[in-house]
């Protein structure tokens, strides 16, 4: 039974994209399944961290979200750790958040009866 | 005479589940020193307040939100 996972990486700001998107691809390999769609990846690019981790300010953040069996998902996070350039992830089972829209209270869908 | 209740931001903007990543809105329950606002002053409903405290320590986690602010460390 597969569940939504919703994986947070802060990569060394130092890393350029492309050892990025390497990495990972190695790590999606772990938890890849066929007949589960590719996990869809969202680059924040560099961004100042809100305290200093591993003495370093700044990190590029990188989003994913998938489809995996949790029997894969231990082999996964060694993975990870076992990767210095990633200095944190956070894996959390996705249900659904969403952001709050700025604008709120004028967002489309509500219709001011 | 008690107070009107203040509506829930969260309710009013129509989201049922609160994301971490959104740290904009994250910050608008937290004090100018980083601790989580209570739902008394936040104004949130008890559905949303422990979802935005969960949000608030996960954000944290990833440096979104800082843990303390404003220390000379």
């Amino acid at each position: 039974m597969t569940h939504q996972y919703e994986v947070v990486y802060i990569f060394d700001s130092t890393l350029e994209e492309s050892t990025i998107n390497e990495k990972l691809e190695k790590f999606h390999a772990l938890i890849r399944k066929d007949g589960v769609d590719a996990p869809t990846v969202d680059h924040w690019g560099k961004r100042t961290l809100a305290y200093p981790i591993q003495k370093k300010e700044t990190g590029s953040y990188a989003v994913a979200r998938f489809d995996a069996e949790p029997s894969a998902l231990p082999e996964f996070e060694r993975a990870i750790k076992l990767d210095d350039g990633v200095l944190r992830h956070l894996v959390v089972v996705h249900e659904g958040a969403q952001a709050v829209p700025v604008a709120t209270g004028k967002s489309d869908e509500e219709d001011d009866e | 005479m008690k107070r009107p209740q203040k509506t829930c931001a969260i309710c009013e903007s129509g989201v049922r589940i609160v994301d971490f990543k959104d740290e904009r809105t994250l910050q608008r329950f937290l004090t100018e020193r980083g601790k989580i606002l209570p739902s008394r002053l936040s104004g949130a409903c008890a559905r949303h307040q422990r979802q935005i405290s969960t949000a608030i320590k996960r954000a944290r986690q990833v440096a979104l939100l800082p843990y303390v602010k404003g220390h000379v460390g």
